[in-house]
This record gives structure tokens, sequence and C-alpha cells, in this order.
């Protein structure tokens, strides 16, 4: 289990949920926890938190499935969200998912073959006055243009070989 | 420059946020010693007095709402943040939460007050993560100088606030849908009545308001409910409004502007005018949930009741302009998906009839449109709005119904030509 | 009362009744899905839209949502309301597959219906479609999720109303998909309730998939014979095969739902082994000639040997009219020696709940009301199953539940536990009564003071128990305590699971007789010679199995009646084949008095399934159908007497021959059915117990009854029979400690009835002194009586 999260981390959250009277209320931390550390959450990351939390697997599982930022299956070490609303769109969003794609050699959904990034639509990501707008894991990037975003996936490729 | 006067904004500086000895020294939480100075009631009515109405989109009198909470009932009772801001062309809380968290947090902790509730939750969307760790630092720094806590100020009061973060999903900014988010249940919404004043998080009490509408308060407080009337330029309106503008414009930048300020002026003075000196044809008006207007509103007055006398809405007032070049069909289709995404599933003229929605506007635009797709699109709106569970898919109508009042010439271009006369 | 207009007609209806119900009550059905009386609105579906034209509310709105109110005027065929019924079916519709014709819930569609009801007709959408992957929900259901309205009613059966935890909704927008998390065999004792509580073909039955077209089936609304609460069920025939059960409604009892034991507990009908044709001296004869073998031979016993050498044996699961025929039988005789179940301790239960329950009597429907259910020696899933949703429902609404046993229970909802060995729960009953509690240890007190406050303060609380752990003294104490508790303002009441579907009503046509035990001794002392069987087999449930084998080996005429092969029927010197409830019309009497009436479904015969094997239709053929031989009990019975042979006509003899039964003749099936009044007989006292010193290495042995492998007709359901689990003994923690047992172990159960393997389970919630062994049918625990308590030996079994 300890690759899904630091055992200090169930702990804390063992003892959180012991101590409140409505620990489903954790349900959504503990499901970002384990992404965040395990970068998608597993089959065994919805037993982890039903255990973690004593609520039953259906219950954690019908909110993994329902928000769109809990993936459910394995993705890329970076996950790219572009945004398709309105205002990126109106300032062509179109052509910056054409560029991430080409560039990166996958559609929207896939992983690229090294594993470093998953491609997702996303909607609205609240940059509306810097579209066009992405965000890579959490961090949002607006004003795109094809060389911003090759910068960008520049830095990312950089990082990703540091951490490794 | 911005020539009228900043209340929300007035520390913004770019790229910073504003810290509590700062805050404090611009008069910051002066609003809630006055507040802990009065009754909780007192405090109730100098809101409703102020005439401030919430800034969440649906513009609901903020004291009125708070007068219909049992603020008496003993046992628990929860005070409620809204920061899920997800509707296209909303991103006015995040700025503000950027610039100058502690507005909302003494905002909080006033409302706490009249309320007589002791637990907040500041829900925030997933998005917003650099929001979340400012607002965590802000309530730190109140907690640590006794804004928050135990016995708040020296009085018997507590308070404490936490941040949720949320993991997507537009749904969630219905405040019964995030009531079931907060507490960790399916986010569909739930039914009303009861309403959450009556029945809300974990079946308590719960008053549940927008961040700016929260972040005015203490500045009601400290100025009184006058100052506040007149911050508007509409007499029959109250306070500035936040407008973040996007689309075709220029200068794509949230503003802090008066209330009842024209159309024009925000398109052309803060907008900067229209990209490439295009022609204006249309905008959002306040979000993604609001029907379009056109060059002949140019000159209304941006507020609540002027922009519903022509069947559209402020909503959060996040401007979003189109060119004279761009097509209204690929405009609605393009907000149609976003609904039909985010709808959670529970009933069925939004799970399918918005799905129904985006295929017509997408036959429609892709040329193989027919009279009878038009027909049909007429039969969704008719059937959507007003008889879906939750306001979701009643917003979703917004576009598509001023789509076919106001460009269903367009449309039937499309027809005609078999194909997009747009590109 | 609110008085309401719809579609120009006046309705009055019960303050909270919603419009949707207010319409139907006109007999105005408008198309809904997410609507069900038993899951109470949501308002998910959008289907059920009216016109509010007066009145508090306007416009259309969601008929279900809306409580119906004073002065309201409501149309239901205004354009408007009909134009979003129009719409709504077809958004419903939009991904639904055009499969209609090899679908499994053809016929009986209720999307079909509404879809033709709400006016949809053509598909205008011409779009992909969304699809999903199946998953394999165990032996009972099948899942086809491309059929999905996205109604919810599922996951609101299975979770919200029946407590399951294993079935779910997951996804969003239009890609909502309800399942398990993992495929597996669905968990919950009630999974059957989704095939019924699912308009459409998602969710089926899977036992029954390619059987029949449901217009095909052979359907009669019955009473489920599968335990003692008298469930009301529909089940469906065909060429000869009891194929399916669906749950009846009755809001008095089961409500709308059944659980799995009665709804695929149908194949008991089809055995390969059911004996179908009458037989003397282990050869065929026609049933005439048996009936005369059975009325002569009774007669020259009766001669040699005086009417005492004839015993009568009556049944839990025969109809209420042909055990009444039995005991005119035995009175025709002048026999003294007429009992209603083998059973010693379940007869003499029955008996003192007969007599003592009067004015207690409740109903499923009491407990789904009740504020505080106390749970004393019964476990409603293996003895009662829909008891457990019912004290779910109370439970849901806010009731306590207090379970007092030695088990560890299992119920849908949480409960506040107080283990104790079996032979303390008349103790405790009599404490809670007298309100002293000073023989319990101090960690007893803590929940027992907990319950007298209850007690004292709860507004319609209910004492339940079971036949077989609480016994005649527990019984005893239970309705005494029921008494002394009782207040006029605030009457308690009372509820005891009884064996079989008719153990009341036998407990009532019982007088002051012994019980089988006392038969038996006279059997073996050669006082009796002649036995007769009612649907009941003393070789297997008999309290002393081996005394009862030695004894009954040395009657001189052993007369079986019964639809199912008992070793009774297999031994019997004279054997008449008798037809299953489901093949006949008459009643039963539940748990709590309540008689009621079914019908017969199908006439019995081979099933075809049996006689083509495989091949249909068969090849040979003959005048009369094969094994078409079984006659209703009641008929049999009163052949044997000579009497009056039609139903009505028993019924009335009935009423009018004792004043309890006056309300027979009015029962009808698909009602409520009707309380028997006055009481039961109490059995004579019962034999003074020998001192029993238990070997000092010897454990306590509890045998109970299982939710699977207890029940013979049950057992006899090949589908019920493949989910029977192996033998195993349960037992707590620290006991397992002691004997250096683990989960999971082999172990070599020792008693005085033999050896037997069984796996060992451990659970913190069973009482530490007792070990529970299930009875299980087939198997080397099948003489576990439930009730009996033996003294056993526990070895674990070293694996090789
Ligand atoms: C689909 C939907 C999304 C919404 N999203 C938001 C939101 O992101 N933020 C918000 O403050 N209110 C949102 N609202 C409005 C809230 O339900 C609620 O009215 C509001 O938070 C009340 O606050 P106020 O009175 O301060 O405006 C949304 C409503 C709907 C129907
Ligand atoms: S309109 Fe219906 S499906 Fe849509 S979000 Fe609201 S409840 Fe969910
Ligand atoms: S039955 Fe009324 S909304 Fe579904």
């Amino acid at each position: 289990m300890n690759d899904l999260l630091p055992q200090n981390q169930i702990d804390s959250f063992k003892a959180k949920a012991t101590a409140m009277a409505h620990p489903h209320e954790l349900i959504v931390d503990v499901l970002r926890a384990i992404q965040s550390h395990h970068n998608w959450v597993p089959d065994a990351g919805v037993t982890l938190t039903a255990e973690v939390l004593g609520v039953s697997p259906v219950e954690v599982e019908g909110i993994a499935t329902f928000y769109d930022k809990i993936f459910r299956r394995p993705v890329g070490r970076r996950v790219i969200h572009v945004c398709d609303s309105v205002c990126c769109w109106s300032l062509g969003a179109e052509m910056i998912t054409e560029h991430l794609q080409k560039t990166l050699g996958i559609n929207l959904g896939q992983t690229t073959a090294d594993g470093n990034f998953t491609l997702l639509p996303t909607c609205c990501l609240g940059a509306c006055g810097d579209a066009p707008a992405m965000m890579i894991g959490l961090t949002t990037y607006g004003h795109l243009t094809p060389e911003k975003i090759d910068a960008l996936l520049q830095k990312e490729r950089a990082a990703i070989a540091a951490d490794d | 420059m911005n020539p009228y006067p900043q209340v929300l904004f007035k520390n913004r500086r770019p790229g910073e946020t504003i810290l509590l000895p700062e805050y404090e020294k611009t008069g910051g939480y002066l609003g809630l010693r006055a507040a802990l100075k009065m009754s909780p009631e007192e405090v109730c009515n100098l809101v409703k007095g102020s005439g401030l109405r919430g800034r969440g989109g649906a513009g609901f009198p903020t004291g009125l709402k708070w007068s219909f909470f049992p603020a008496d009932q003993p046992g628990d009772k929860y005070l409620v943040c809204n920061g899920d801001e997800m509707e296209p062309g909303t991103y006015k809380d995040c700025q503000l939460l950027l610039a100058d968290p502690h507005q909302l947090v003494e905002g909080m902790a006033i409302a706490a007050y009249a309320l007589q509730t002791s637990v907040g939750y500041i829900f925030l969307r997933y998005a917003y993560e650099e929001c979340s760790q400012r607002v965590e630092r802000a309530i730190a720094e109140a907690t640590a100088a006794g804004y928050l806590g135990r016995h708040i100020l020296g009085t018997g009061f507590d308070v404490e606030l936490h941040v949720h973060r949320s993991a997507g999903r537009y749904i969630l900014g219905e405040e019964t849908a995030l009531l079931n988010g907060l507490e960790g249940r399916r986010p569909n919404p739930r039914s009303k009545p009861p309403f959450p004043a009556q029945r809300g998080l974990f079946s308590r009490p719960t008053n549940v308001n927008n961040v700016e509408t929260l972040a005015n308060v203490p500045h009601i407080l400290t100025h009184g409910k006058l100052w506040f009337q007149e911050l508007a330029l509409n007499v029959e309106s109250a306070g500035t409004k936040l407008f973040g503008l996007s689309g075709h414009l220029n200068c794509n930048e949230c503003f802090e502007l008066p209330l009842g300020i024209t159309l024009r002026e925000v398109v052309e003075d803060f907008g900067g005018g229209v990209r490439g000196g295009k022609k204006f044809k249309a905008c959002l008006p306040g979000g993604a949930s609001t029907p379009y207007l056109t060059a002949e509103h140019l000159d209304l007055m941006m507020d609540f009741d002027p922009l519903e006398e022509v069947e559209s809405r402020l909503g959060t007032a996040g401007v979003t302009v189109f060119d004279e070049n761009t097509c209204m069909v690929a405009v609605t289709r393009n907000l149609n998906q976003f609904f039909a995404r985010e709808s959670c599933g529970w009933c069925t003229p939004c799970r399918d009839g918005l799905a129904t929605i985006s295929w017509l506007l997408d036959q429609i635009e892709n040329g193989q449109g027919t009279e009878d797709h038009l027909a049909m699109l007429h039969g969704q709106v008719r059937n959507i709005k007003g008889r879906s569970f939750c306001a979701l898919a009643e917003g979703a109508m917004g576009p598509v119904e001023a789509l076919l009042r106001l460009f269903e010439d367009e449309i039937k271009d499309h027809i005609r030509k078999g194909c997009c006369p747009f590109v | 009362m609110p008085k309401l207009i719809i579609d120009n007609l006046e309705v009055t209806v019960p303050e909270g009744t919603n419009v949707l119900e207010a319409a139907r009550k006109l007999d105005i059905v408008i198309p809904h899905f997410c609507y069900h009386k038993a899951l109470g609105a949501v308002g998910s579906c959008r289907l059920c839209a009216m016109m509010f034209l007066e009145g508090p509310v306007s416009g259309v709105q969601m008929a279900c949502m809306i409580p119906a109110q004073d002065g309201m005027v409501i149309a239901t065929n205004d354009p408007e309301a009909v134009e979003l019924r129009e719409h709504v079916i077809e958004w419903a519709m939009t991904n639904h597959p055009h499969d209609c014709p090899v679908c499994d819930e053809g016929g009986e569609c209720q999307l079909q219906e509404m879809t033709v009801a709400g006016g949809h007709a053509v598909r205008r959408y011409t779009g992909p479609k969304c699809t999903f992957t199946n998953q394999d929900l165990g032996p009972f259901v099948q899942q086809e999720m491309n059929r999905c309205i996205t109604c919810y009613r599922c996951v609101r059966t299975y979770r919200d109303y029946c407590g399951g935890e294993d079935y779910g909704v997951f996804g969003s927008r239009n890609r909502v998909f309800f399942g398990r998390v993992e495929e597996g065999p669905l968990e919950s004792f009630f999974a059957g309730n989704i095939i019924d509580a699912c308009p459409t073909g998602v969710l089926t039955n899977k036992p029954f998939r390619f059987k029949s077209r449901s217009w095909d089936l052979q359907e009669a609304p019955s009473i489920c014979p599968h335990c003692s609460l008298g469930c009301a069920v529909i089940p469906g025939g065909r060429y000869r095969e009891l194929q399916r059960i669906r749950a009846g409604v009755n809001e008095t009892t089961n409500g709308f739902f059944i659980c799995d034991r009665g709804r695929f507990g149908y194949d008991h009908v089809n055995h390969p082994e059911r004996p179908r044709e009458p037989r003397i001296d282990g050869q065929p004869a026609s049933m005439a000639e048996t009936l005369a073998a059975v009325r002569t031979r009774v007669q020259d016993l009766v001669q040699k040997h005086g009417p005492a050498a004839v015993a009568f044996l009556g049944s839990s699961r025969a109809s209420f009219e042909a055990n009444a025929l039995l005991r005119e039988w035995a009175t025709q005789v002048g026999s003294p020696h007429l009992v209603f179940e083998a059973h010693q301790g379940r007869d003499r239960a029955a008996r003192v709940l007969a007599a003592r329950l009067g004015e207690h009597a409740r109903s499923l429907e009491d407990v789904r009301q009740s504020d505080l259910i106390v749970l004393c020696g019964a476990d409603p899933l293996a003895e009662g199953p829909m008891l457990a949703l019912a004290i779910r429902q109370a439970a849901r609404n806010g009731a306590q539940v207090v379970v007092i046993d030695p088990r560890s229970v299992k119920l849908p909802c949480s409960a506040t536990r107080l283990p104790l060995a079996s032979g303390r729960l008349p103790e405790v009953l009599k404490a809670l009564s007298q309100k002293d509690l000073s023989a319990f240890s101090r960690q007893e007190r803590s929940v027992l003071d907990g319950l007298a406050a209850q007690l004292e303060s709860a507004r319609q609380p209910i004492l339940i128990g079971a036949a077989d752990l609480l016994a005649e003294a527990g019984v005893t104490a239970l309705c005494a305590a029921a008494t002394k508790l009782s207040t006029p303002e605030r009457p308690v009441g009372a509820m005891v699971l009884l064996s079989g579907p008719n153990s009341y009503g036998g407990a009532m046509l019982t007088g002051a007789a012994d019980d089988f035990d006392t038969v038996l001794d006279a059997i073996q002392e050669g006082r009796i010679h002649a036995l007769v069987c009612l649907s009941s087999d003393p070789f297997r449930e008999a309290m002393a199995p081996a005394r009862a084998q030695a004894a009954l080996g040395h009657l001189e005429l052993l007369v079986t009646i019964d639809s199912t092969p008992t070793l009774a029927a297999q031994r019997a010197d004279i054997f008449l084949p008798a037809r299953a409830s489901a093949e006949m019309a008459g009643s039963y009497v539940n748990n709590e008095g309540r008689m009621q009436a079914f019908l017969p479904v199908l006439n019995p015969g081979l099933p075809i399934s049996q006689t083509g094997a495989g091949n249909h239709p068969p090849r040979e053929f003959f005048l009369q159908t094969p094994g078409s031989e079984p006659e209703e009990d009641w008929l049999i019975l009163a052949q044997l007497l000579e009497s009056a042979s039609d139903l009505a006509t028993i019924r009335q003899r009935l009423a009018s021959s004792d004043q309890r039964f006056t309300e027979l003749p009015a029962i009808a099936p698909e009602t409520p059915g009707i309380r028997m009044s006055g009481s039961g007989q109490l059995p004579p006292a019962p034999p003074s117990e020998l001192p029993h010193c238990t070997p000092s290495d010897t454990l306590t042995l509890l045998a109970v009854s299982a939710p699977l492998g207890s029940h013979w007709l049950a057992h006899l359901s090949a589908p019920l029979a493949a989910q029977e689990p192996q033998p195993y003994v349960c037992l707590h923690p620290e006991q397992a400690k002691e004997l250096g047992l683990n989960a999971g172990d082999r172990a070599r159960l020792i008693t005085h009835l033999g050896h037997c393997h069984v796996v060992v389970k451990i659970d913190e919630m069973m009482v530490s002194g007792q070990v529970m062994a299930p009875q299980l049918m087939n198997t080397a625990l099948e003489g576990m009586l439930p009730g009996s308590v033996l003294d056993c030996r526990l070895e674990r079994e070293v694996q090789v």
C-alpha cells in the first residue's frame, strides 16, 4: 500500500477520521492525496480510501468517478489540461490543442509513449483573462502560443528528467 | 486608469498578495471589530439595508438571505463560502483571492457572527491551488492575530474556517450539490425545499454565499450602508462589481467597476474595444449561462434588474465579447458542450437533453442541419427551461434560447448553405 | 385531508400524499420512473409532469414532488405537460438500444409502457449511442447496462431501502453506470429486488433467463412458503414448471419487496425427485385406491388397538385448511395424538405464542413504524428475512435497534448489541419486564440500563424473538414482558418468528395435546401403531433424530402426504402426493395470526424440460399429463374424511365450527389478509429437564438456522442450493484463541451425533462460551436442529 500513500499520511487521515463525526468528508482529500503521491488512483486506492475512512468502497468509487480531476486510469507523469471553454476557444484554443497534439504525438485522452504527458481537455480553468490557457499539474499557464508551449514542455521534460 | 472607487481591489498589485499587516493598515478587520460591538441582528440588518446582492450569479439580496437563517437555533450551523467559480468567462473570485484574501476571511468572520455559526468552509475549485494556499495563509495569520479561533477579539464568540479543495466539476457550484460535495457524497443537487438554511450541511442550517459577496461585507461594516449604496451608478443598486473581461477584446482583465456602468463603457473604455478594430457582435454579459447581448444593448446599465428587462442576466459579470466574424452557432455549441459535459447526470432533461442539443448544434454547424433540427431545437429549449431538477440546465438554456431569439437567421443560413457561413 | 381536483374529478387524500398518488387514486396514471411508493419521490426523471392550474403551486410541475393540498386544480392532459412528457421519454430513450425483441424484460417493460404512454414513437436522434461493459453480478441478477435509462431506482432499492453496500452509482452526465466496484456476486440477501425495481431490461432474473417470455407465464397471487412472515409473492409458471417468483404487494406485510430465498426458492416444485404418484407399500396405485387403503388400514388399527393407536402430525407448510381437516380427522378417530410440528421446541414455542400474543401482535408494517425494536434471540436473515428489511426502514426513520443474542446477528442497519448465551434470553426478558437488572454484570447493564430507559419512553416499542432460540420459556417471557411493559396509552408490541408459513395456524389448531416427543415415546413403547404425516418429516425434524429414527421404525403404518421427497415420503407405507402451494388455492396463517389466501399458478405435472430431456416438444404423447396426480392437501384430507371437498365449503365449515376462524371465508388474495381472533391453548407443562452435567473439556454448541441451507423447500430449489455454505462453526475470538483456532482453519466438530469437518469462522459479536453451528441439509450438519444445545469438542485439523 505504501506506494499509494505514505504511512504517516495514512495514519493522520485515520486519526482525523476517527475523531470526526462524518469521515465521508475526507473522501476527496484522501483521493487527492493518493493521486498526488501515486499520480493516479488505482483500484487499490479506492479500497485504501474506504479502509482508511471506514466507509464503503462503493461510495468512494461513486465519488472518484464523478470528479474529472481524479484519475481512475494511469496517466503520464504530467497531466496537461487544455481548456476548451468559450473564452479560450474564441482566442484559438483549437489551434493550441492541435499544436499540443502534434508536438506530443498523441490525441486528447492519450498518454505519450514515454509516459511523460497525458493530454486532457478541460472546461474553463478560471483563466479567461489570460486565454488561451492550460494547466499542467496544478499550475495554470495563459496567453499560450505554440512557442510558449514548446518552452513549457521543454521545461517539464527537464524537470521530469531531474526527478528520475 | 480606472477612475472609479476601488473597494475590493484597492490593495491589488499584480503578482502579489496582501498580508495581514498591510491589510490591517488599510482598515482591515475594522469591520469585524465594528460587527462584534453590534448584536447579530444589527449586523444582519445593516447588510440588509446596504442593498448588497449575491455575487454568485443569482443576485439574491444577501441580508434577506441572512434574515431567513435560524441564527438562534441551538446546535451546529454552518457558513459556506462558494468559491467553485467554474462557469466559463468567470474568474473574478480568483483575482480577489489572489490579491487580498483577508477580505474573505474577515467577511466570513462577520457573517459567522451575524448568523451565529462557528464553523465555516471555504469551498475552492481544483484549479485554484494558488488561491487555496493564499487563503490558508490568511486564515493562519488571522487565527494567530485572534480574528479567528476561540473567543475572537476577546469576545465569547468562536469561529473556525476550513478550506475544502474540490476535484473538478461545475455542478459543485450549485449550492446544494456543493453541500453534498463537502459531505463526501455524490455531488448531485438536493431538492429545495428544504433550503440549506433549514437543512444544509450535515442536515444542519447552512448559509452559502459567494466569495465576492462575503468580501464586500467588511467594507459595509466599516463604511456604512449609505456609502455602499452610493458606490453604484444605478441609484437602484448598491456597490461595486468585479467584471472579468474575456473574448475578442484588446484588454482582457478583471476590473472593479460600479454597478450600473454601461456595457459600452466596459467594452470600449476598459476592454479597450474589440480586437483588430472589428465590430462588436455580441457578448455573454455574465458567464456562460447568461443570454447574449448584442450591439443594440451596448448602452444598457450593467446591473441585475436592467439586464433582466432585456431577457438576459448580470450573472457573475464575466463579460465575454465576440466580434463580427464569430459564428454564434459555434459559440453556442461550445457553451452547450460545456454544460452537457458538466451535467451531474441526475435528471433526464439535463443529462440527455443537453446531449441532444449538442448533437443538434453539431449537425447545424457541420452543415447537416435541417428545418426539422431547428424545430427540434426549439422544442428542447421549451422543455428544458424551468423543467430540470436544478439550475444548471436552466442556465444552459440561456445562450441557446438567445441564439434562437437573436440569431435564428444565422442558423437558417447554416441550414440553407449546408455549411457554416463563417469558415 | 386535502381535497383537490384532477382532470375535473375531485379526490380527497390523506395529508402528505403526493399528487401523483392522488391521481392514481382516480385511476389516472401518469408516466413516471423515479417515483416508487416504497422508495419515495426524488424528482430526478422529470417525467410525471402535470399542469397546476389553481392553488398554491402553479405551472408545469413534477407531480411526485408536490404534496396534495386543498384547492389544487390540476390537468394531466395539458399540452405543455404532455409535450414535456414526450420530450422526457424521448430523452430517456436516446441511448436505449433497439433490442426489445430479444430483451428479457419484454412484456413487462415499464419503459415500453411509458414510452407508448408518453407518446414517443419515432426516434429523431440519429447520433451515436453510449455503450457500457456489463458486469457479472452473480447467480441471480443479469445486467445489460446499455438498456439503462438512469432512473436510479436500482441503487435506491439496493442501497437505501435494502442496505446493501456493494452496489452503487458511478460516473456522471450521460455516462452513469450502476453496478459493483468490481465484478462479482451481489452480497445483499435482498439483491433480487433490483430485478423488480428496474423498469427496463437492465437487471433481469438470471435463473429465469431464456425460459419464457413473461406474457407466456401463468401467474397468480400467492404467499411465500419459506418462512413464517407470509410475504406476498407472484409465482410464474410455464410448461408445467414453476419458473420464477416476483414480489407481490402487501403494504401490511412485506410491502413491495421480498428476500432472495423467497424469490429464488421456487424450484422445489420442479424437483426431479419429487414424488408425484400415490403409492401403496411401494407400489404405484390410483388415487382412489390409495385413499381407500388409508381409510381401511387406519380403521383396522383403530379397531385393533383403540383410537389412541393413531397419531397425526400436521405441518407448518401445509395449508391451514388441510391442517384443520387433519384435526377433524383426529377428532373423528378420537385420537388424542395431534401435533403440528415434529420439532418439539418450535411446536411448544408456537403454541405459547398463539396462546399469549393477543393484542401484542404486530405486522411488518408496524415494525417499519416502530421507534424501538428489541431483537432477543432472533436472527431475521435466517428466520424471517423480510423482518430485517422492516427493521432497517424503522432504523432509517430514527428507531433504536437493540440486539440481544448469542449469535452475531447480521442486520442491514446499525444496532446496539448485547451478546448473551441462549439460555439466558428468557432471564433477560424477565428482568427487563420486572425492571430488576441486578443479576447482570456491569458490562451487560451498560446496554440493559439504556434499554430499560428506552422501553419506558419509546412510542411504539416492539419486542421480537424467534421460536428456535427462545423456545417455550423465552416466548413466555417475551409475551409476559410485552404485557408487563404495556400501559393503556402505550401498548408494547411483540413478534416471534416461527418455523413455517403456517406455524401459527397449526398452533391455533393444537389443543392441549402432548408434543411429538411424547408421541415418539408412545410409538417406541408400542402404544401408537400408525402415524399420519401431513407435509412434515419427523425423520429429519424431530429434535432427537436418532431416537426418532429408531422409534419411527416401529410403526405399523406410516401414511405420508407431501409434495417433496422427504424421508417420510420415501419410507411411507402409503404415500399421497400433494400439490405445492403454487399449485393450489389455500391459506396460511403468518406469525402474527394473519390469515392470507393464495391462488394456484399452475397445475402439477412433470415439467416439459424433464419429460423432454432437453428436447422440445416431447416426442411421446399421453392422454394424461405425466406427473399430474398431486392433489390439494386439503382435498386429499377432505376425501379421506369423505366430506365436502370444495374450498369455500371447507372454509365455511371451519368458520362456523370454531369462532376464532370466523373471518376465514372472507379472506381474499391480494388483500392485507385478516388476523385471527382469539387465542390458542398452552401446551401441557414441559417435562422436567434432566440435570445435565457438561463433561469438563467440552464446549457448548448452539445449533441455529442459516439463511440458506437450513430450510427444506429452499434446499430443494436448485438456484439456492448452489449457494449454500460449506459446513462451518462460528465462535468468539477469545474462545478461538483458547482452542488455538484461526479464522479459516479446518476443524473437526465432535458431538454425540458424530464427527464432521467444518471451517472455523470467528466473529467478535458472538457470545463467548457458545459455539454456533448452522443446520445444513445434506451435509454432516444436517442433524443440527436449530435451537438444540449440544456438548461438543472442536479440534483443529492438521492439513496433509
Ligand atoms: C450550476 C450552478 C453553478 C453555480 N456555480 C457557482 C459558483 O461557482 N460560485 C458561486 O458563488 N455560485 C454559484 N452558483 C450559485 C449558487 O448556487 C448560490 O446561489 C450562490 O453561491 C449563493 O451565493 P450568493 O447569494 O452570495 O450569490 C451556481 C449555481 C448553479 C445552478
Ligand atoms: S439540471 Fe439535472 S442533471 Fe443537470 S446538474 Fe441539475 S440535477 Fe444534475
Ligand atoms: S416520477 Fe416524478 S420526477 Fe420521476
